[in-house]
């Protein structure tokens, strides 16, 4: 097992370009997550410090240093598999509770932040599987609260929690991406160091 | 009198009976109904809505009058509505209901109603139901998703649970003085607003806000209810109607949009943002009300339109226009109808083609044909119709259709010439594309001598050109014919008579013309010769010619001429010509700016000064046409003085001056600056500087010409003199006789007293003697003690004595004269003695003076042996002496004169 996991973190497929490309596209999605907040805010007339409420909507284990490049990553893509699914879900029940209306600045930036976010979740996916993780959304979308409230107020503060889900899985997306070239690294070196000694003792 | 006394207590006691029976009577009654009073009393609710039923108690079938019962409601234990319900005696025993909106959601706060009956004036218990207010764990806000009208006040309310602390409550967009917010108990806060604003988006949210930064809310609708307005219903398909409203404020898109209903039919025909709909009926020729009712949860609106449907057909456009066949100059056309009652009506359909619309009428119209269309042309053709009879709409474009025309011979060309030196010039115009209708292969040119006709000579010019020069004899007539060809043939020609340049021709003459808003508006006399109009060209007056010109009608006099080629500041001739069966014939020739130009500075060339006295003349070569770019009116000089920065001006309204003249100037320094006025204002300014100094040379000269006319004259006489000084010494020196001093006595006539002597020249010629004898005051003047003017002498001893030398001194009264009178005038005193060969000269002054001063140093008599000095050294004091007598002693005493002894004696 331990070896399998190795060769999986290992794997000359978790290239740095992957993970470049992958941190660039979590960049982007960061931009674009702030504007919708924004526009979300103004919309809404939210001001910029109000606290919806503590709780996190998308259930993953916490983040933890200890954990190893591949269940970090497995974290990250899961924590974005909610993410995306609350997106969806709250897109909606945006259009069916409160209308579709106009479509403005507002619904066209939540349009993007959707589809980057499905881009962001390829990559990870790639990274994931390269790193040997298996693709798995836990829970499960049923197990998921995506029905969200009927009261129209609170389906608007359910949306505004969701933007605010999405932007804080990507930020700590970046953080992640940002950390893995260097964790790859050092897990090569250590590899190269359990196949010398291997080769010592042969 | 007992017995009296009993029978007279009878009728009391039945009173008293009657009465108290009366009073048991009344009291039951009032006992049972004020046993009457509600009972099973409930209190529902939704919204803000109370709602209370009760019965009577039993008690109550005795009433016999209207039972009141009085209601009271509470919201959170304070009293805030007051009510009554009349029961009349037919409704005693039935249900009773009340209902009663609140003010506040029912959730926000308990609802009490309190209830009593009253009958004449008796009033039961009260009897109290509760409705409590929701009590949550959470904070919330009420009503929520609760639909409101603009301009309505609604009042919202936040719940807190026990332990939060209450921020603050708010609609976005709505300023505080819109807004009121008040406690209702501990944990309850209402807020009331006037509702001003329509929501926005989806719905306006209520917020409440905790400490620290928690929101919770609602959701309130906002909006109108149905503002319909302009409903105009048509028929397109005559199967039926459609029509179409607009609907300003149905801002309830989301929640509860506004339904349209069409002539009344519970069928929803359209459904707010669509503003349309259509619904079949029989469209006949009559007029009928076609009513839209237009609904809300807010309100509803009905709108009504009469109409006559035949009349207001709004057809369909034409489908599948089709090119049935292409010629060169004309077309046909055919479309469908979709609708088939169309070909039932009479139409008029309009035909746009290169923005040019044609109309065409036919019933059931879908053929037609265009003509005068342009060979090898390319065009797209749109269809609309309408009925002809009743217009009420066009109908749209149809999709265009395309086609090209066939090709045809070029059309005849426009023929031009221009006659320089001994060349003829023969030009014509390019052919724009819409008259060439082809590529032009070349053009021919033939040309013939008016005089011989039968001898023609013809060239080919390329098609990218467009003129031909031929060096021909200009004393002759020529007549020249042009032909374009293209591959279809040849233009009709196009023909020109060339006048032959005759030397003694008609001369017109040229006039001036201002162009306006770039371009020229010329206007002539018409012209009997001009049989096929007239001709118009012009080119630039300088320069290489490149005519253009304009050929205009036979009735027409006027033209506006433009050309892209005109510039600004530059001169054109224009000239008239009328068209003639022959050479066309000069009418009229002008010359002008399209806009004139400020001529650049600098425009003077060898400009130059020329001071004359003190005027000063500048002058200038006379200016080319070339450097005209606007019409000189005449010029303007100034002269600006350097000193102090004066400027003077002399102008001239002559434009042919070449010079002008400033005048009266003064000595100094000018900057003469000479500038052309034009109607755009002065320009073209050239400047130079001259400084005139007249004055200073003229006086200079003056002077040394009077020096030297002095110097001349006085040379002159010194040689006069030299040459005839013996004549002229003769003249006026003659010889004078030795004197003969004839005194006895040393003390003989020791002082004189000049006052006293009043001599002539005769007197001293004819008595030559010394006068001592006192006498008046010479000119007044009087000593202090009276007496006569008296020279003290000092004599030292010289009287009559040689002096060994002889300074002569100035001539100075002695200090020691009498002094003069006071108030007596300082005038100079001069006192002479008129004799021709002594001229005693009395220094002026006022102050008292020796007469004859005391001679000191007798030099130059010392030096002058003979005592002799010559008659003009008047400065000195001297005594007379005669050359024949050098030797002789000679006293300066001034109270001696030693006068010549007369030859007589």
């Amino acid at each position: 097992m331990a070896a399998r996991r190795t060769r999986g973190m290992t794997g000359s497929d978790l290239s740095r370009a992957t993970v470049a490309r992958a941190t660039a596209i979590a960049e982007l999605l960061r931009y674009e997550c702030s504007i919708l907040l924004e526009l979300y805010r103004k919309k809404e007339s939210f001001t910029a410090d109000v606290t919806v409420t503590e709780s996190r909507l998308v259930s993953v284990p916490p983040p933890s240093s200890q954990l190893e490049t591949r269940d970090k990553l497995w974290c990250l893509h899961s924590a974005l598999l909610q993410c995306r699914s609350f997106l969806e879900r709250a897109i909606a029940k945006e259009e069916e509770q409160l209308g579709g209306g106009k479509k403005g600045d507002y619904e066209t930036q939540r349009k993007m932040v959707k589809e980057r976010l499905t881009i962001l979740l390829i990559n990870t996916g790639e990274l994931l599987k390269t790193a040997g993780g298996v693709m798995v959304l836990t829970p499960s979308s049923e197990g998921l609260e995506l029905d969200g409230p009927t009261i129209l107020f609170e389906l608007k503060l359910w949306i505004y929690r969701i933007f605010e889900e999405v932007d804080y899985w990507t930020k700590t997306a970046i953080t992640t991406l940002q950390a893995l070239p260097s964790v790859i690294a050092k897990e090569r070196a250590r590899t190269t160091r359990v196949r010398s000694m291997r080769s010592a003792r042969r | 009198m007992v017995l009296v006394k009993g029978i007279m207590m009878i009728p009391w006691l039945l009173l008293v009976s009657l009465f108290c029976k009366s009073t048991q009577d009344g009291n039951g009654q009032e006992s049972g109904v004020l046993h009457c009073g509600a009972q099973n009393l409930k209190l529902t609710g939704s919204d803000q809505m109370i709602l209370l039923t009760w019965e009577d108690t039993p008690s109550c079938s005795a009433v016999q009058d209207v039972l009141i019962y009085e209601l009271e409601v509470l919201i959170a234990d304070k009293k805030e509505h007051y009510d009554e319900v009349a029961v009349t005696p037919d409704q005693v025993g039935s249900t009773h209901s009340w209902n009663w909106t609140s003010y506040l959601a029912l959730e926000c706060a308990s609802h009490s109603v309190r209830l009593r009956s009253r009958y004449k004036n008796h009033t039961s218990q009260w009897k109290q139901e509760t409705r409590p207010g929701h009590e949550t764990s959470t904070t919330q806000v009420y009503p929520k998703g609760k639909l409101f009208q603009v301009g309505s006040t609604a009042t919202f309310c936040c719940v807190l649970p026990a332990g939060e602390v209450f921020g603050k409550m708010s609609l976005p967009e709505y300023s505080s003085a819109d807004m009121n917010t008040t406690r209702i108990s501990n944990q309850t806060y209402a807020l009331t607003v006037h509702l001003n604003q329509a929501s926005k988006y989806s719905c306006t949210d209520v917020k409440c806000e905790l400490i620290p930064d928690v929101v919770y809310g609602a959701c309130a609708y906002i909006g109108n209810p149905p503002n319909v307005t302009d409903l105009q219903c048509e028929t397109r398909d005559l199967q039926s109607v459609d029509c179409y409203w607009t609907d300003k404020d149905s801002s309830l898109p989301f929640k509860s949009p506004t339904e349209y209903h069409l002539l009344g039919s519970p069928t929803i025909c359209a459904k707010w943002p669509e503003t349309r709909c259509s619904q079949e009926v029989r469209v006949d020729a009559r007029v009928r009300n076609w009513t839209l009712t237009a609904s809300n949860p807010l309100g509803e609106v009905k709108l009504s339109d009469t109409a006559d449907l035949t009349e207001r057909v709004h057809m369909f456009p034409p489908e599948g226009v089709t090119v049935l066949s292409v010629n060169a100059r004309n077309v046909s056309l055919d479309w469908k109808w979709t609708v088939q009652q169309y070909y039932n009506l009479s139409l008029i359909c309009q035909v746009n083609i290169k923005n040019t619309i044609s109309e065409h009428f036919g019933v059931g119209l879908n053929f037609t044909v265009l003509n005068d269309l342009i060979p090898n042309w390319t065009y797209n053709v749109g269809i609309r119709c309408r009925t002809a009879q009743h217009f009420w709409k066009w109908s749209s474009w149809s999709t265009t259709v395309n086609f090209h025309t066939k090709g045809d011979v070029p059309d005849a060309l426009d023929v031009w010439m221009q006659v320089m030196d001994n060349q003829i010039i023969t030009i014509w115009k390019m052919p724009r594309a819409n008259q060439s209708h082809g590529r032009i292969e070349d053009y021919e040119v033939t040309w013939t001598k008016t005089t011989q006709r039968e001898r023609q000579n013809r060239t080919k010019v390329a098609p990218n050109n467009y003129s031909l020069v031929l060096s021909l004899d200009t004393t002759v007539g020529y007549i020249v014919t042009v032909t374009a060809r293209n591959i279809n043939g040849s233009s009709s020609p196009s023909t020109i008579t060339i006048p032959s340049s005759n030397p003694d021709g008609t001369k017109v003459n040229t006039s001036s013309i201002i162009g306006s808003n770039g371009s020229f508006n010329l206007s002539w006399s018409a012209s009997p010769t001009a049989s096929c109009g007239y001709i118009v060209d012009w080119c630039p007056t300088l320069g290489n010619c490149t005519v253009e010109w304009l050929k205009v009608p036979p009735n027409q006099t006027n033209a506006s001429i433009f050309s892209k080629n005109f510039k600004d500041g530059l001169r054109y001739t224009l000239s008239v010509y009328a068209c003639t069966r022959g050479a066309p014939v000069l009418l009229q020739r002008r010359e002008g700016y399209v806009r004139e130009k400020k001529i650049q500075d600098g425009l003077f060339k060898s400009v130059k000064g020329q001071q004359q006295d003190w005027d000063y003349e500048v002058s200038w070569e006379p200016i080319s046409l070339r450097e005209q770019t606007a019409f000189i009116q005449g010029y303007v000089l100034y002269c600006l003085d350097n000193n102090n920065n004066k400027v003077i001006n002399f102008s001239t309204d002559n434009p042919e001056a070449t010079s002008l003249t400033a005048r009266n100037l003064k000595n100094g320094s000018y900057i003469f600056t000479v500038k052309a006025r034009t109607a755009v204002g002065e320009c073209g300014a050239t400047s130079i500087t001259a400084t005139l100094n007249l004055l200073t040379d003229n006086l200079i000269g003056t002077v040394f010409i009077f020096l030297a006319a002095v110097f001349g004259l006085l040379s002159l006489i010194t040689i006069v003199c030299y040459r005839h000084w013996t004549c002229i010494k003769e003249t006026v020196y003659p010889p004078i006789p030795k004197p003969v001093l004839t005194s006895t006595g040393e003390h003989g006539c020791r002082h004189f007293q000049v006052d006293q002597c009043h001599y002539s020249e005769a007197d001293i010629t004819d008595v030559p003697e010394l006068y001592c004898r006192a006498g008046a005051p010479i000119n007044g003047f009087v000593s202090q003690e009276n007496m006569p003017f008296v020279f003290s002498q000092t004599p030292k001893g010289y009287y009559n004595q040689p002096l060994k030398r002889f300074t002569p001194p100035p001539l100075t009264l002695p200090s020691t004269a009498i002094p003069s009178q006071p108030g007596l005038p300082s005038s100079p005193f001069r006192r002479e003695f008129p004799n021709a060969s002594y001229n005693l000269i009395m220094q002026p002054g006022n102050q008292q003076s020796n007469f004859c001063p005391e001679l000191q140093e007798a030099t130059s008599l010392e030096r002058s042996s003979d005592g002799y000095q010559p008659h003009d050294h008047t400065e000195t004091f001297t005594t007379n002496q005669t050359e024949e007598d050098p030797d002789s002693p000679m006293s300066c005493v001034s109270t001696y004169i030693l006068l010549p002894q007369s030859s007589s004696r």
